[in-house]
C-alpha cells in the first residue's frame, strides 16, 4: 500500500512504520513535528492546570436580538409603543422609534431559574449547564468590526483570531486533522469571508481550516478535481514515491536545511489528511437517536445540525477549536440574525431560531452525554446586540451597547449569570464584560495566563487580549 | 535644535512673576511637586505620564494628553487641582491622596494665577533619543581595508574576520543565472538564456546579464510586488463590505512603472503622498495617490452608518489610523501605532507624535478620484466643472468670460427647441390623488397639480389614478414641484430642508372595459432631471424599500422624473392608471406637490431633462432670450463636460472627493487632538500638523502658511520625510532592498526599527549603502547593481564552512584559514558567510508554472485579471468569489500573478497556501512555512495540474521520445539536465502514466520550489 493524494476512492496511506522507516534519520523528528504543527505536546507548555482541552464558538452572524431571546427586560413587555429618549450610539438609523417590546412569551426554565423566550425552547432545556454573560458590549455597532472584534480581539482586520491563538499555544492533538477548523453556514461565508477564522501574522498553520461537508472538495485541493482526467490514482501512488525519491536525492546536496524535510514529511501529513477528513464528515455511523437530537430529521435545522455534529466529531478527533457560525454574510439582511425589519413569529429572525436551536441544544447533550462537556467550552456568540426601541416598525437596529452571550462545559459554572443590562436592555450596566473577558476566560479554562501568551509582531508581543481583559472567575466552576 | 522663539518668550513670561508670587512657589509649591509629583512627571525622572511634565512652567502650560493641565486662577478648569482632589474617579493622582493642607497650598498657588518663576524646561531631551540608533544622524563609514575592492563585501568579510570566517566560495553559473532571474524578474530563466551565460567568456559576462534583467518590464513586475506587500495594497476593501474596487490597478501600474523607470527615490514617496500637491503639473501622476488608500476601508462603519455616533467617529479615527500606520511603518519603519493610546512603550515617540502625524491625513478621504493625464484637457475640464458649479448656484452669465459666454449663447436655441419638442409630446393627466395618511389634505391646484398639506405623517404612500384615453403610452412623468407654502419652498415637506425620499413607484394598469383586471406594469429605466448622490432615481424602481430618490440639496426648486415602461400600454377602450408612490424612509420626506403625465413618445428614456422651472420660463413668452440663456446654461454647461473623453480614474485619496453615502471629505481637515487612551470621547489637546520629535535633524512641527489646506499637510510630511537628514527613510529603504536580495534585513525587523525590533548586524554597512543610495540620486537599479556583483550575493548555499580545499582558484585565498566548520560558529548565517536557499514565494511559483507551461501572458498593465469566477449578486455586501470552480485556461489565468485581482477576505487558495501577503496589514516580509495544506495544494490544485498538461503537451511539441522530453523538462524547470538515474526513473513513470504525470512529480519537487 502507498498514499495518495488524488482520489478519495482509494485512501491508501503509508503506515506509520513505513513512513517512519523511509523518514528515519537525517533530520530531528521534533523540529520536524514542530513544524508541521503535529505535535501531540503542547506547542506552548500550560501556565496552570487546564480545566478544557477543546472549544467549540457558535457564532450567531449579523447582532442576534437579547430583548428577543436571553435578556428578559419586564419594562420593555410594559412600556411598549412608548416614545423614550434613547441616544443613538451607532446603528444604521438615526433618530429612535418607539419600544418594542418582544413580541415572545417569556418563562423561567432550570434550577437556575434562567429567563429564555419561546424563541429558543430547545436551548431554554440547558440553562443549568449554561453561564449567561448578560451585560456584554462592543465598542462597535457595525457588522463587519463587530465580528472582528468577537473573533479577533480587535476591530480592524488582520489579527489572529481565538482559534489561532489556541492552536498557537496548544497545537494540534491529532496527527491527522489540524488545530483549528471552522465550519460557516452552508448558506455560505460570513461578514468578512475567510479572514473570519484569519492567522493574522501567526504563520499561516493556525489558520483555521475552512470544511465545507457539501463541497467535492471539503477542504480545497484536498483532492484533485475530477477535470484533471490524466490523474488517476496508481499514477498519484507511483508519483509520491517518485517525488519522494527525487526529493531524498536532492536532499543530499543540502543536508543542513531542515525545510527541505519538512517538505518531505508534508506530503505524508497530507496523506492523512485525506483520510481523516472523510472520516469525519461521514455521519453513517451516527445513530438515529444522535441524528434526531440534532435535528437532522427536519430540513429547517438539518444544515445547521449536521455541522454541529461535525463539530463533535472534530473535537473527539483532538481537533482543539471549532468555529461553527449560524447565518452568512452575503445575502445582505436576509439569512442572519441582523433583524432590521423585523423580529416577529414569521420573520428571518425565527428562522434563524428554529434553523439554530435544536441543533446547538443537541450539541451540547450530546456533549453532556458523552463527557465531552467536561472539557470541551462551548461559547455562543454574536457581534452586538439590538436596540430595544424599534427600526421600522417591527425590527430593531444594531446595538454595542449591549448582549448576550453564553458559555458551557469546560470548568463553566453552569445555572450562573453574570452581569445585568439597563432596564430596557439599552446597555449593559452592571458587571459588564467584553470580548477581552471572555476570551481571557476562555484562555484560563485552557490552562493559559492570557497576559502571558503572547507573540511578536512588528515589534509588539501581541497578546489575544491586547492590554485589557480579565478572567470572569464568576463562572469559573 | 532651533526654538529660538518660544524660549525668548518662556523666558520673559517667567521674569514676570512677582517676587513675593516667586518666593511662594519656591518655598511651599515647587517642594510638593518635587516630592509627590515628579517621580512620574519630570525630565529628571525620564518619564512624562499622559504625556504632563510639571518640572517647568512650559509642562503644564503645554499640559499632557487629557489637556492643559493649569488653567492660572481658575480651579475647577484645572485637571491637576481635580487629580489632587480625587474627586474625579478617572482622574486621581497621585494615588495616594496628598495631604489636606498640600491641596490647599496648590489650590493657593492656582488661584493666585500659577506665578512660576522657574527656567523653562530644558529643551526636551526625551529619554532614550540618544540610544536609538536608528534615528542617530546618517554619515557615511569608511569602507573597511584589507577585504577587497567591493565595499559591500568589504564590510560583510569584516565582520566575518571578527569571528575567524570568510565568504563562501561563488556559487555555478547555473545557480547564478537562476538565482538572478528569480531575484530580479520571479521567474525561471529559460533554457537558451541559460546556455549563453554558461557559455559567456566576456569577463563581464555577469554584470551584462544584471544589465539585461534590470532593462527588462519583468524587472519591476517582480520588485513592484515587494512594494505592494508593504503598501498593504488590495483591490477590495476588506470588512464586512468586501467591495471591488475596479480601478485600484492604476497604482500598481504606477509601482511596476516606477521600479522599471528607476525613479529617485525620494521622489517616489513623494508622488505617493502628495503628487497632486507637490507636483500640481502632472496629473498623470495622480496613481500615486493609491498608497494612502491602499488598506481596508470599513464601508458599512463609514458610508452606511450615521454620523456623529460613537462607532462611526471610531471608524474614522481608524480609518486615519491605518494611513498614518502604514506611512510610518513603509517610510519609516517604525511602530508609530503604538503610540495612539499611550507613549510608546519602548520607542521615544509620544502620542504627540503619532497625532500630530495623523493630521496630515485629517483633511483626506478615499474613494475614487478623477484625472486626465493631458494636462489641458484636464484644465479645460475643470474650468468647465468650475463654471458648472457656479451656473448651478445661480450666478449670472455675465460673470463667465465672453468666449465661454457665446459659446453658451450659440447653443441656446436648438436647446430650447428640443426641449420645447419633448414638452409637447406630455399629456397632463386630470388624476385623483389620494394620502395613505387620514390627516393630509390634498388640494387640485390650476395646473394640474396637486399640493399635499395638513398634518404631514413620517412617512407615506400616495395613490393616483388616472383615466387615459390615448392609446400606446411609453412613459410617465412624475413632477414634483416647488411651492411657496412647503417648507423651504419644496418640494418636499421635510421640515429641515425641503427634502423628499421616494424608496418606490409602482404603477399599475387595466383597460376600462376590464378594470377588475389589474396588471402590474414593469418599468424599464428612470431617468430625472437631478438625484441627489447616493439617493439616484434607479433607487426608486430597484423593489427596495430602503433605498429612494432625493434631491438633496437641490431644493426649493422642481424636478422631473420620468419612468419609461417595458412594454407601451395599449387598450384600445382606454386606460385605467394608477401609479403608488411609496414614501418609507421616513422624518417627512414625503412630496408636497406633484403632478403627473403621459407620453406616447418613443424617446422617453433619452430625453434631456430640465426642472420643470425652466420649462415654465421657455413657454413663457414673456421671457427674453437672456433669460432663456440663463436658464438653459446649466444644463448645456453639462453637455460641454459630458463631451470631455470620460476621466481616467484611480482609488485614491482625496481633499475634495465627491461624497459617498455617509463618507465625504470635510470641509476644512478635522482638528485632531490627544486622545487619552485612544479614546474618542477623551479628546485632550489638539495638535497640528507635524512628524516625529526624535528626529533630532529635523523640526517636528510643519510650518504651514495655510494649515486648513489639507494637501498642504500631506506635502510637508512627504518633504520631512525625504529629506537627506532623515536617517529613518534611508536606512529604512536600503535595508528592505538588502531584505528582497537576501531574504533577511540587515535589521530583522523591516517594519520597526524600534527597540522591540532588532538591531542591524552590519550597522556600518548598513548606514553606508543608506548613504550611498542617498547620495546617488536614490537609484534602486545602482543599487541594486551593488549588491548583486558582490560576492556576498554570489556565495555558494551548499558550502558549509569547511571549503578550504576549493579554493586553490578563487581570489580569496585569506579564506582558507578558516576552520573549523562556519556552521557551527553561526548555524543561522546572519553574519553571510554562504549563500541563504530561498523558497519561491507564492507568486514566483504560480509564475513560474505559467512560464514552464508555456502559457504565460506577458502583457503589461491594465485593470486585473479575476482569476476567479465573479458574482455580485447583492452590492449591499460582498461578492460570491469561487476559484474552485474558475476555468486555469481562462486567458485572464494566463497573466503574471502581479496583475491578478486580489480581493482582501477571499484569497487565493493556492497562493494563500504559499504565504501570500494578506492585504489587511502591511506585510514586511513573506513569512515562509511548510504545511500539509501546501502539499495537497500544489499536488491536487486544479492550476497546477493544467499547467502539468500544458507542459506536458509543450514538452511534446518541442522534442521528441520520453527520454528527450524529460530532459527538457529539467532543464525549463530546473535549469539543468537529469543525470542517468533521475532520466531514468522519471522517464519510467512518464512511459507507464504519462508525460503529464511525470510533470505533477517534477513541479511539486524541492528542486523546483527552492533556489540555491
Amino acid at each position: 500500500m502507498s498514499d495518495t493524494l488524488c482520489h478519495r476512492r482509494t485512501p491508501a496511506p503509508l503506515s506509520r512504520r513505513e513512513f517512519l522507516t523511509r523518514t528515519g534519520g537525517g533530520f530531528g523528528a521534533m523540529a520536524l513535528s514542530a513544524m508541521l504543527g503535529e505535535q501531540s505536546a503542547h506547542a506552548t507548555a500550560p501556565h496552570h492546570a487546564p480545566r478544557a482541552r477543546a472549544v467549540i464558538q457558535l457564532f450567531m452572524l449579523g447582532g442576534a436580538s437579547q430583548c428577543d431571546t436571553f435578556d428578559y427586560k419586564p419594562a420593555l413587555q410594559k412600556r411598549s409603543g412608548e416614545k423614550v429618549k434613547f441616544p443613538v450610539s451607532g446603528g444604521t438609523v438615526a433618530s429612535p422609534g418607539p419600544v418594542l417590546g418582544s413580541p415572545w412569551e417569556w418563562r423561567q426554565h432550570g434550577q437556575c431559574g434562567r429567563w429564555v423566550s419561546s424563541a429558543m425552547p430547545h436551548i431554554a432545556h440547558c440553562v443549568d449547564d449554561m453561564a449567561f454573560l448578560m451585560a456584554m458590549h462592543a465598542p462597535t455597532s457595525e457588522h463587519s468590526a463587530g465580528q472582528t472584534m468577537q473573533v479577533s480581539g480587535f476591530v480592524t482586520p488582520g489579527f489572529p483570531t481565538v482559534g489561532g491563538w489556541v492552536s498557537h499555544a496548544m497545537g494540534s492533538a491529532s496527527r491527522d486533522l489540524p488545530a483549528y477548523v471552522a465550519l460557516p453556514d452552508p448558506v455560505g461565508l460570513p461578514w468578512t469571508g475567510k479572514a473570519a477564522w484569519t492567522n493574522g501574522f501567526l504563520p499561516a498553520l493556525h489558520q483555521g481550516t475552512m470544511l465545507n461537508p457539501s463541497a467535492e472538495n471539503p477542504v480545497p485541493d484536498l483532492f484533485a478535481p475530477k477535470s484533471a482526467q490524466f490523474v488517476t490514482p496508481e499514477s498519484a501512488r507511483d508519483g509520491l514515491s517518485l517525488l519522494d525519491h527525487i526529493n531524498r536525492r536532492h536532499l543530499a546536496s543540502a543536508p543542513y536545511d531542515s525545510r527541505l524535510e519538512a517538505r518531505i514529511a508534508s506530503y505524508e501529513l497530507a496523506a492523512r489528511m485525506q483520510l481523516a477528513v472523510p472520516g469525519v464528515l461521514d455521519l453513517k455511523g451516527e445513530t438515529d437517536a444522535t441524528r434526531r437530537l440534532y435535528g437532522m430529521d427536519d430540513k429547517l435545522t438539518e444544515p445547521i445540525g449536521r455541522n454541529c455534529i461535525i463539530a463533535r466529531r472534530l473535537i473527539e478527533r483532538g481537533v482543539r477549536f471549532v468555529q461553527l457560525w449560524v447565518g452568512s454574510g452575503l445575502n445582505g439582511g436576509a439569512g442572519n440574525w441582523d433583524n432590521h425589519n423585523d423580529i416577529m413569529p414569521g420573520s428571518d429572525f425565527q428562522k434563524m431560531c428554529v434553523r439554530s436551536d435544536r441543533p446547538v441544544a443537541g450539541l451540547l447533550h450530546d456533549l453532556k452525554s458523552r463527557g465531552l462537556l467536561e472539557d470541551t467550552v462551548v461559547l455562543w456568540t454574536t457581534e452586538f446586540g439590538r436596540t430595544p426601541y424599534s427600526q421600522g416598525s417591527k425590527g430593531r437596529d444594531h446595538n454595542g451597547n449591549t448582549f448576550v452571550s453564553w458559555m458551557a462545559g469546560g470548568g463553566i459554572k453552569g445555572g450562573t449569570t453574570f452581569g445585568e443590562s439597563d432596564e430596557f436592555s439599552y446597555a449593559a450596566a452592571v458587571d459588564k464584560t467584553m470580548c477581552y473577558d471572555q476570551h481571557a476566560t476562555l484562555l484560563h479554562l485552557l490552562g493559559y495566563d492570557h497576559t502571558r501568551l503572547t507573540f511578536r509582531h512588528n515589534g509588539a508581543e501581541r497578546r489575544l487580549t491586547d492590554v485589557h481583559g480579565r478572567v470572569i472567575s464568576e463562572i469559573v466552576s | 535644535m532651533p526654538r529660538p522663539i518660544i524660549l525668548a518668550v518662556a523666558a520673559a513670561l517667567a521674569a514676570q512673576v512677582r517676587a513675593d508670587d516667586a518666593a511662594f512657589f519656591t518655598a511651599t509649591v515647587e517642594p510638593i511637586l518635587k516630592q509627590r509629583c515628579y517621580k512620574c512627571h519630570s525630565h529628571e525622572a525620564g518619564k512624562m505620564k499622559g504625556g504632563l511634565t510639571l518640572d517647568s512652567r512650559s509642562g503644564w502650560q503645554q499640559g499632557g494628553n487629557s489637556g492643559v493641565a493649569i488653567v492660572p486662577g481658575k480651579l475647577q478648569e484645572s485637571l491637576l487641582i481635580t487629580a489632587i482632589r480625587h474627586t474625579d474617579r478617572e482622574l486621581k493622582m497621585p494615588e495616594e491622596k496628598l495631604p489636606p493642607a498640600e491641596i490647599a497650598a496648590i489650590e493657593e498657588w492656582v488661584k493666585r494665577g500659577a506665578p512660576d518663576p522657574r527656567a523653562p524646561a530644558k529643551e526636551s531631551t526625551r529619554q532614550g533619543v540618544d540610544e536609538w540608533w536608528a534615528v542617530r544622524n546618517l554619515a557615511k563609514p569608511p569602507v573597511p581595508q584589507k577585504f577587497g575592492a567591493h565595499p559591500v563585501d568589504a564590510f560583510v568579510r569584516a565582520k566575518l574576520a571578527e569571528h575567524g570566517l570568510d565568504l563562501s566560495p561563488e556559487a555555478d553559473r547555473r545557480t547564478l543565472i537562476r538565482r538572478l532571474t528569480f531575484d530580479l524578474h520571479g521567474l525561471p530563466p529559460t533554457p537558451a538564456e541559460v546556455g549563453a551565460f554558461i557559455a559567456d567568456h566576456d569577463p563581464r559576462a555577469y554584470e551584462n546579464l544584471v544589465d539585461r534583467l534590470l532593462a527588462s518590464p519583468r524587472y519591476g513586475e517582480q520588485w513592484a510586488r515587494h512594494w505592494l506587500d508593504v503598501a498593504h495594497y488590495g483591490e477590495s476593501n476588506g470588512f464586512g463590505m468586501d467591495r471591488p474596487r475596479l480601478n485600484a490597478w492604476p497604482y500598481r501600474d504606477y509601482v511596476i512603472r516606477a521600479f522599471n523607470d528607476d525613479k529617485p527615490y525620494a521622489r517616489f514617496v513623494q508622488e505617493q503622498l502628495a503628487a497632486d500637491a507637490l507636483f500640481p503639473g502632472e496629473p498623470a501622476l495622480t496613481p500615486a495617490l493609491g498608497f494612502v488608500a491602499a488598506g481596508p476601508f470599513n464601508q458599512s462603519a463609514l458610508a452606511e452608518q450615521v454620523d456623529d455616533t460613537d462607532c462611526k467617529r471610531i471608524a474614522l479615527n481608524l480609518d486615519r489610523d491605518d494611513m498614518v500606520s502604514s506611512v510610518a511603518a513603509t517610510f519609516l519603519s517604525v511602530t508609530l501605532h503604538c503610540a495612539r493610546c499611550h507613549e510608546h512603550k519602548f520607542d521615544p515617540i509620544s502620542q504627540r507624535d503619532y497625532y500630530r502625524m495623523q493630521a496630515a491625513f485629517a483633511g483626506v478621504v478615499r474613494g475614487e478620484r478623477e484625472f486626465d493625464p493631458n494636462v489641458a484637457r484636464q484644465r479645460e475640464r475643470e474650468r468647465w466643472t468650475k463654471i458648472k458649479q457656479q451656473l448651478d448656484a445661480g450666478e449670472p452669465l455675465e460673470k463667465l468670460d465672453a468666449p465661454d459666454r457665446d459659446h453658451l449663447a450659440q447653443a441656446t436655441e436648438p436647446l430650447r427647441k428640443t426641449l420645447l419638442a419633448q414638452e409637447s409630446a406630455w399629456h397632463i393627466l386630470d388624476a385623483n390623488f389620494t394620502s395613505e395618511n387620514p390627516k393630509t389634505v390634498v388640494k387640485r391646484l390650476p395646473d394640474g397639480s396637486s399640493l399635499f398639506s395638513g398634518e404631514c405623517g413620517e412617512t407615506d404612500v400616495y395613490s393616483i389614478t388616472a383615466n387615459v384615453k390615448t392609446p400606446n403610452i411609453t412613459a410617465l412623468r412624475l413632477e414634483v414641484l416647488a411651492d411657496d407654502s412647503l417648507p423651504h419652498r419644496g418640494p418636499g415637506r421635510n421640515p429641515e430642508n425641503g427634502n423628499l425620499h421616494l424608496s418606490e413607484i409602482k404603477v399599475s394598469a387595466a383597460s376600462e372595459d376590464a378594470p377588475e383586471k389589474i396588471s402590474a406594469v414593469k418599468i424599464k429605466t428612470a431617468i430625472a432631471d437631478f438625484s441627489q448622490a447616493g439617493w439616484e432615481i434607479a433607487k426608486a424602481i430597484d423593489g427596495k424599500a430602503e433605498t429612494a430618490w432625493g434631491i438633496h440639496p437641490q431644493e426649493s426648486r422642481s424636478h422631473q422624473a420620468v419612468f419609461t415602461f417595458d412594454k407601451p400600454l395599449n387598450h384600445a377602450a382606454g386606460t385605467l392608471l394608477t401609479v403608488r408612490l411609496e414614501q418609507s424612509h421616513g422624518r417627512q420626506h414625503v412630496i408636497g406637490r406633484l403632478r403627473i403625465s403621459t407620453t406616447t413618445a418613443a424617446d422617453s428614456a433619452t430625453q434631456k431633462l430640465v426642472s420643470p422651472d425652466v420649462l415654465v420660463r421657455l413657454k413663457s413668452s414673456q421671457e427674453n432670450s437672456a433669460a432663456v440663456q440663463h436658464a438653459l446654461a446649466p444644463l448645456l454647461a453639462e453637455e460641454i463636460l459630458s463631451a470631455f473623453p470620460p476621466a481616467q480614474r484611480v482609488w485614491a485619496v482625496g481633499g475634495s472627493l465627491p461624497p459617498f453615502r455617509r463618507y465625504k471629505p470635510p470641509k476644512e481637515p478635522y482638528p485632531i487632538r490627544i486622545l487619552a487612551r485612544g479614546d474618542i470621547n477623551r479628546p485632550g489637546t489638539e495638535v497640528t500638523c507635524g512628524a516625529l520629535d526624535a528626529v533630532r535633524s529635523l523640526t517636528p512641527e510643519f510650518a504651514l502658511p495655510n494649515p486648513k489646506d489639507e494637501a498642504a499637510r500631506r506635502a510637508a510630511l512627504a518633504v520631512w520625510i525625504t529629506d537627506p537628514a532623515n536617517p529613518l527613510t534611508w536606512r529604512s529603504i536600503v535595508n528592505r532592498a538588502w531584505l528582497w536580495h537576501f531574504g533577511r534585513g540587515l535589521v530583522e525587523t523591516p517594519n520597526d526599527f524600534g527597540k522591540m525590533g532588532g538591531a542591524p548586524t552590519h550597522p556600518d554597512l548598513l548606514d553606508w549603502l543608506a548613504c550611498e543610495f542617498r547620495d546617488n540620486g536614490g537609484s534602486f537599479k545602482k543599487l541594486h547593481r551593488l549588491i548583486v556583483t558582490s560576492a556576498t550575493y554570489r556565495q555558494s548555499v551548499t558550502a558549509d564552512g569547511s571549503w578550504r580545499t576549493d579554493l586553490s582558484e578563487s581570489p580569496k585565498t585569506e579564506s582558507a584559514r578558516l576552520l573549523p566548520s562556519a556552521a557551527t560558529i553561526d548555524g543561522d548565517n546572519r553574519l553571510l558567510w554562504r549563500g541563504t536557499r530561498r523558497r519561491l514565494d507564492a507568486e514566483q511559483i504560480r509564475d513560474a508554472l505559467l512560464a514552464v507551461s508555456g502559457k504565460i501572458d506577458l502583457t503589461e498593465g491594465g485593470p486585473s485579471a479575476m482569476q476567479f469566477g465573479f458574482s455580485d449578486p447583492n452590492k449591499e455586501v460582498s461578492p460570491r468569489i469561487d476559484y474552485e470552480g474558475f476555468d486555469p485556461d481562462e486567458p485572464a489565468s494566463n497573466r503574471r500573478s502581479v496583475y491578478r485581482f486580489i480581493f482582501r477576505n477571499v484569497n487565493d487558495p493556492l497562493l494563500d497556501a504559499f504565504d501570500a501577503a494578506d492585504p489587511s496589514l502591511s506585510v514586511a516580509r513573506r513569512t515562509s512555512t511548510t504545511t500539509a495544506l501546501q502539499a495537497l495544494s500544489l499536488f491536487n490544485n486544479r492550476f497546477v495540474l493544467r499547467q502539468c498538461e500544458h507542459l506536458a503537451a509543450r514538452l511534446g511539441r518541442e522534442t521528441e521520445g520520453i527520454e528527450k522530453q524529460i530532459a527538457l523538462a529539467y532543464r525549463l524547470l530546473f535549469s539543468r539536465v537529469p543525470d542517468d538515474d533521475e532520466l531514468r526513473a522519471v522517464s519510467a513513470h512518464a512511459h507507464k502514466h504519462g508525460l503529464a504525470n511525470a510533470c505533477r512529480v517534477l513541479v511539486n519537487s524541492n528542486e523546483f520550489l527552492f533556489i540555491p
